[in-house]
């Protein structure tokens, strides 16, 4: 990632703008295609090896919803047992503060370089930019995020980051980067990155972590992986860093349980990843490995904000990706069209929450509000409602006094058959006069807005009345 | 007015503003007592009865669904026998001697351990170590961290060799946190291990090995 300031707003020009470049590229297409679909169906088959799946998705979204509504609370009763537990913890409420004190924490401990597992936060914070500007190597350790690093990319989705990339690309990244031959075997590449990072695993002063979950009775942090470098970052260096949003808690152990249940069989099809890490604190007196200091760092940067509005719902996500794979819009453009860290239909709820509705107001129009997205959320966050809340937010304010004159001519011209029908003629006349392959790319006049960000499917050729008064002819005729 | 104070002053704000969906009470009933362990136990308790005698071949048939070697054995002599043949005379990274169980550290002679130096355990061949418990829900192994039980042993060698003890065979997760939470918390690490590493991240294919074991051998004792 080579940008240093945090991108901007994208405006509708912008927005569409990346959306044709997007529809353009027929390979991202069709591996974008292939990725989500088999997602998603891995994502139901896991769900029917729960007998109570139903259940369990009430009870991981009361738990979600349930921490929430206690935040300041729990909170407190977090901090304090993660304190108790030999944690050192920070508040930061914007990411250039998260960004210093993580800076702050390398500095004190002589970290040279810092590995990372995968931590969307991190890349709301643009973490990696700030820790390199203060003389910090920083590496990331997920295969995924790996590539992308090397390739200064940015993710494309929240669980697979490189969904978005052929092994192609991925072996000339490689080729390049590291000087190494060029291979396209992925059990070849991924023995490549093993070995590469192995290295960097065990000379990192510093590890540098997410939170899927951060446990308030207990203080703990869980972390989900499948490659095992979360395990790593929190085993080999000598200090870990934690870096969660205040969202991101569950009360109990039995809250943790029903949320991972959800997890990963939502994101990957798995019943469980093949790591899930409880990280309680620094390694016990007698231990002869784990980190000897623990740092969780609260990040807000809007949360509080977006926990008092319409949209407070969607703090209750717990990040599996489901409605990404899930939605007609995400699998069409993919992830880097919606322009931040949060792709998707989360993404065009959080995105706004977090930088703002004015720069961001796009995001919430990506979307045919087909529902897919609430079908598929473990915990039932209602995404559609929230767009159209925040359309309606966005919009400037309807004059519906403008509008009548209009309505009134439609409804004169609706209620008289005969000039219905002759206005209707006249129309598809008209339409197709601007068909090209059966769709209209522009509209003229007030219609040209439909058109600005879709096409409009031309009108086939007999309307049903005149296909039905023909039909009638010949039954007549041949009787 | 520091960070903390104002994030937890908007939150404060936040909770008066209403805007947050309440569960829905149809779906719901019946969750609310469940805000300690304590009460999670007492909840739960019932449901987690099967005999082990039914908790083994599901715990087995799991562990094949993730891609886990196992070998079952009936007595004490069988598993160290199993377990010198699978490490033969590869270098090994193992838990301490009295920690693992069925005697199995004896077979396991020049073995680094926790206390060695961690460029003699970063080039281990094979990983050998007990868990805490074992669930039969997904096939998972649990370990914790501790003096003699280091984390390195099942995460740095290209293959991890766990010894189960079948009693140790719980039916899930839920069962776990309600059972021991005393041990979880008494532990700074506490990892549910279920298969080899893995990814997909390059084109959805399954790839073995990445960052932990690309191989994952479990023998269960008597």
């Amino acid at each position: 990632m080579s940008a240093t300031e945090p991108h901007g707003g994208v405006t509708q020009g912008d927005f569409s703008e990346r959306v044709a470049g997007a529809l353009a590229d027929s390979h991202l297409r069709a591996a974008l295609d292939n990725a989500t679909r088999q997602l998603g169906s891995r994502r139901i088959l896991a769900l029917a090896s729960l007998d109570n799946a139903d259940t369990v998705r009430d009870q991981a979204r009361a738990a979600r919803l349930n921490a929430l509504a206690h935040l300041p609370e729990f909170l407190e009763r977090f901090e304090a047992k993660l304190v108790a537990n030999g944690a050192h913890v920070h508040w930061a409420e914007t990411p250039q503060e998260a960004n210093r004190i993580i800076v702050e924490v390398a500095k004190q401990t002589s970290t040279r370089c810092a590995v990372k597992s995968k931590s969307m936060v991190s890349e709301e914070t643009h973490l990696n930019e700030a820790l390199e500007e203060a003389g910090v190597d920083v590496v990331e350790t997920d295969l995924g995020e790996y590539i992308v690093q090397l390739r200064r990319d940015r993710p494309s989705h929240i669980v697979a980051p490189i969904i978005h990339l052929t092994k192609q690309d991925v072996a000339a990244v490689m080729q390049q980067r590291l000087s190494v031959p060029y291979t396209e075997d992925t059990q070849e590449l991924a023995a490549i990155a093993r070995r590469h990072l192995r290295k960097e695993f065990l000379r990192a002063e510093m590890g540098i972590s997410g939170a899927n979950f951060g446990v308030v009775e207990t203080g703990t942090i869980c972390l989900v992986t499948n490659e095992g470098n979360g395990r790593m970052i929190s085993t080999m260096p000598r200090v870990h860093v934690a870096l969660m949003g205040i969202e991101k808690l569950v009360e109990t152990m039995a809250d943790l349980d029903r949320c991972v249940k959800v997890l990963a069989r939502s994101a990957t099809g798995q019943k469980i990843t093949v790591y899930t890490t409880l990280v309680r604190g620094p390694r016990g007196p007698r231990d002869t490995d784990g980190p000897e200091e623990f740092h969780v760092v609260l990040l807000d940067n809007g949360r509080s904000r977006i926990l008092a509005g319409e949209t407070a719902e969607i703090l209750a996500c717990i990040r599996c990706g489901a409605c990404l794979n899930a939605c007609p819009v995400y699998r069409t453009i993919g992830g880097h069209a919606y322009g931040d860290t949060y792709p998707g239909p989360v993404g065009a709820i959080v995105t706004p929450g977090l930088r703002g509705l004015h720069d961001w107001s796009a995001l919430p129009h990506a979307s045919s509000l087909c529902g897919a997205c609430r079908e598929v959320c473990p915990v039932r966050i209602d995404i559609p409602r929230m767009l159209l809340e925040l359309r309606r937010e966005a919009a400037p304010h309807a004059e519906p006094q403008s509008l009548r004159p209009a309505m009134k001519m439609f409804a004169w011209v609706a209620s008289r058959p005969r000039v219905y029908r002759a206005a209707a003629k006249a129309a598809r006349w008209a339409l197709r006069r601007l068909e090209r392959n059966g769709w209209i790319r522009r509209l003229p006049g007030l219609a040209g807005g439909w058109t600005k960000s879709r096409d409009f499917k031309a009108p086939p050729g007999p309307s049903f009345q005149e296909m039905w008064r023909e039909r009638q002819r010949q039954k007549g005729r041949a009787a | 007015m520091s960070a903390r104070e104002a994030i937890l002053a908007r939150a404060r704000q936040a909770q008066r503003t209403g805007y947050l969906p309440k569960p829905d009470g149809a779906h719901d009933a019946g969750l609310k007592p469940c805000a300690t362990t304590e009460t999670m136990h007492g909840n739960v308790a019932q449901g987690f009865s099967p005999a082990i005698a039914e908790l083994l071949p599901r715990f087995l048939k799991e562990l094949k669904g993730v891609g886990v070697e196992s070998y079952v054995e009936d007595s004490d002599d069988a598993v160290r026998a199993r377990v010198r043949e699978i490490v033969g005379n590869r270098a090994a990274l193992a838990w301490d001697a009295d920690r693992l169980p069925y005697g199995v550290g004896s077979t396991l002679t020049g073995a680094a351990i926790g206390a060695s130096p961690r460029d003699v355990q970063a080039a281990a061949e094979i990983g050998v170590t007990g868990c805490h418990a074992a669930l039969a829900e997904t096939g998972s192994l649990v370990m914790l961290s501790g003096p003699g039980t280091p984390r390195s042993a099942s995460l740095l060698p290209p293959v991890h060799l766990c010894v189960v003890r079948r009693a140790d065979i719980l039916e899930s997760m839920g069962q776990w946190f309600a059972e021991h939470a005393a041990a979880i918390a008494s532990a700074a690490n506490c990892t549910f291990i279920t298969g080899p590493s893995r990814t997909a991240d390059i084109e959805l294919t399954l790839t073995l090995g990445v960052h932990g074991p690309g191989k994952v051998i479990v023998v269960v004792g008597p």
